[in-house]
């Protein structure tokens, strides 16, 4: 009965050779190690955070004089209620945990090198619409923080010439941070998501044209791909019970951790908090807006350290495979710019005064030095490299297949 | 909270606490249920005279197991599904205070330090030179000095303040989030099960890809 309801199915859309080309039999590299399971972890942490978002919506309120109560509702007297919002609003730091350990291991391995630049660009869309919707979502309890915030945010966009006020005016709906922006804000943050999850479609897709990269940087032969199913599935699955015992220890025992005291004050235009600061996955950036003593520049500066990740596939010049695995100086530079974004985050949580100003301008220049040197530097390492030799593994990769500029030439190698 | 994450990830050895100008003294705010019937007697009759408890409705107190008698005798006429209101109307507040009392069913966690600062406060109150009243945490208030505190030198008395400091505490801990007992009680149970499942998973995906490396 079954496999003729499904033969009926296939012959009307391809059910059947949709699983097998994209879940069962899809070809995995069998060396792929627990670094990729991020990205099967953040699309969990999408539909987590779409799942609990539609049932936190049935008892939300999106009105000034509603919103905050409607929360303490929803805290203490519908059932389960505390458990879908700490959900929720642990989820929105999760996601940022994990997406960026996902960057971080692109990062680490280059893996947005030829084919795969379209990965890594509909990659960055998903950062800033995932940006976009933590920002609009951290209005809707309507505590002081999250007012201020909004206040802030929305005022940088005021910097943008000839059109400045007229954008703010039309972000917020209002003067000022209000109802017409509360409301606007929480249509759209539902509406986010579901675009997320069609740039996730599409960035799928990408990868199923070009399927997952690997800790050697090449593209494995035959023998070393294993399907999807049940290898990656288990290890998949594995690596997400890992991820909800964390998850979970947050949510059921320290679920305030990401919930900062002033926001469970009701929003008051009328008093400012002492010291207005972002989320914690803000704070980088937030770090290097504050760096320059010029508001416009700042918000420039903030703009294009996020999107400055775009220009990777060509400001590594490299054609030597595998990131920092095999190159000694992009490995520095990978561990020096890791360390670097954390004493940003570290600055953006402290007041811009004393020594933390001048320590904030040296963090964000090593920040962008990051990425106008490696042109240089990688041609560099790479010359520098050959002439020492390369290591043996790395020899014997390049013996077996031709380096990766070569790759498309025969389509797809495999 | 979030500067301490940032703290450990950065492992800097900076001094985080010297912007902090004074130490909150640990509240020591528990769970006890006799604990928290006495905090909720002083709120209930002394703090709820000018501050609200709006989150807070008369049945959870009975639910959280103060005695019924006890919960009838504060809520008086008004049916057990009502807010917990100031006895002060708020216009009144702002005459004689120039400030409306804040609603105390969140205050526990809209503070930085939470429970403690709400403690160090409440014994935080000393007699200026010039014969007024100050408060070492929060100079700007306009509270008066409820548990009175501020004359008291001998330690004796001193120590029942605490006690009673701490009980409020507590009871406001308590009122901040009174789901936090059942969430402790069904995490200990999800934390198992996840164990559990995630332990069988780690042998399973080990048994399914110690096959593959035999071919």
């Amino acid at each position: 009965m079954v496999s003729r309801v499904i033969e009926w199915v296939d012959q009307r859309f391809p059910l059947t050779s949709f699983v097998k080309h994209d879940l069962t039999e899809y070809p995995t590299p069998r060396n792929l190690s627990y670094w990729w399971n991020f990205g099967f972890l953040a699309g969990f942490v999408l539909v987590l955070q779409i799942a609990t978002g539609i049932f936190l919506a049935m008892y939300y309120k999106p009105d000034v004089n509603l919103a905050f109560d409607s929360v303490q509702h929803i805290m203490r007297e519908v059932n389960y209620g505390w458990l879908l919002r700490y959900i929720h609003s642990t989820g929105a730091s999760a996601f940022f945990v994990v997406i960026y350990v996902h960057m971080a291991r692109t990062l680490y391995y280059a893996s947005y090198h030829k084919p795969r630049e379209l990965m890594w660009w509909t990659g960055q869309g998903l950062m800033l619409l995932i940006m976009a919707t933590a920002f609009m979502g951290y209005l809707l309890p309507w505590g002081q923080m999250s007012y201020w915030g909004a206040q802030v945010i929305t005022n940088l966009f005021g910097v943008t010439p000839f059109f400045g006020d007229q954008i703010v005016l039309w972000l917020r709906g209002d003067f000022s941070v209000g109802d017409a922006t509360l409301t606007r804000f929480f249509a759209l943050h539902y509406l986010f998501p579901f675009l997320i999850f069609a740039l996730v479609g599409i960035h799928l897709v990408a990868l199923h044209t070009v399927k997952s990269s690997n800790p050697s940087g090449i593209s494995l032969a035959d023998k070393d791909n294993i399907p999807f199913h049940p290898y990656f599935t288990l290890k998949d699955f594995f690596g997400l019970g890992v991820y909800l015992i964390v998850f979970c220890a947050f949510v059921f025992f320290s679920p305030n951790t990401f919930i900062e005291p002033p926001n469970n004050i009701p929003a008051n235009p009328l008093m400012t908090p002492a010291h207005i600061e972002p989320e914690w996955y803000f704070l980088p950036f937030y770090a290097i807006l504050r760096a320059i003593p010029d508001m416009l520049g700042g918000v420039v500066a903030m703009a294009v350290s996020v999107l400055i990740f775009a220009i990777l596939p060509f400001a590594d010049r490299t054609s030597i495979p595998g990131g920092a695995r095999y190159r000694p100086i992009y490995r520095a530079m990978f561990f020096i710019f890791l360390a670097d974004v954390l004493l940003l985050g570290y600055v953006g949580a402290k007041p811009p005064t004393g020594y933390f100003v001048p320590l904030g301008q040296a963090a964000t220049l090593v920040y962008f030095a990051t990425f106008f040197l490696l042109p240089f530097v990688s041609k560099a390492e790479e010359r520098w490299m050959r002439a020492r030799g390369l290591p043996a593994d790395l020899q014997a990769l390049f013996q077996q297949r031709p380096p990766r500029d070569k790759w498309n030439d025969k389509g797809e190698t495999r | 909270m979030r500067s301490w994450i940032i703290f450990a990830l950065c492992g800097l050895a900076l001094n985080a606490g010297a912007e902090e100008e004074l130490q909150l003294h640990q509240a020591g705010a528990t769970t006890d249920l006799p604990t928290l019937e006495r905090g909720a007697e002083t709120v209930m009759t002394v703090c709820l005279g000018c501050h609200s408890l709006k989150y807070i409705r008369f049945r959870e107190l009975e639910k959280l197991g103060i005695a019924k008698d006890k919960v009838d005798g504060w809520r008086g006429s008004n049916p057990m599904g009502t807010a917990i209101s100031s006895q002060m109307p708020a216009e009144a507040a702002m005459a004689s205070f120039g400030k409306a009392p804040p609603d105390l069913s969140l205050m526990a966690k809209a503070r930085e330090g939470g429970p403690d600062y709400i403690y160090s406060y409440l014994l935080g109150y000393y007699n200026t030179p010039e014969g007024g009243l100050g408060n070492h945490y929060y100079p700007p208030t306009k509270m008066p000095d409820v548990l009175g505190v501020a004359g008291v030198t001998d330690p004796a008395q001193r120590a029942e303040l605490e006690k009673k400091a701490r009980e409020v505490v507590s009871f406001l801990d308590w009122a901040a989030d009174p789901r936090a007992q059942e969430r402790h009680t069904l995490g200990y149970y999800v934390i198992a099960y996840l164990v559990l499942l995630t332990t069988l998973l780690y042998f399973l995906k080990r048994r399914v890809w110690g096959q593959l490396d035999k071919t």
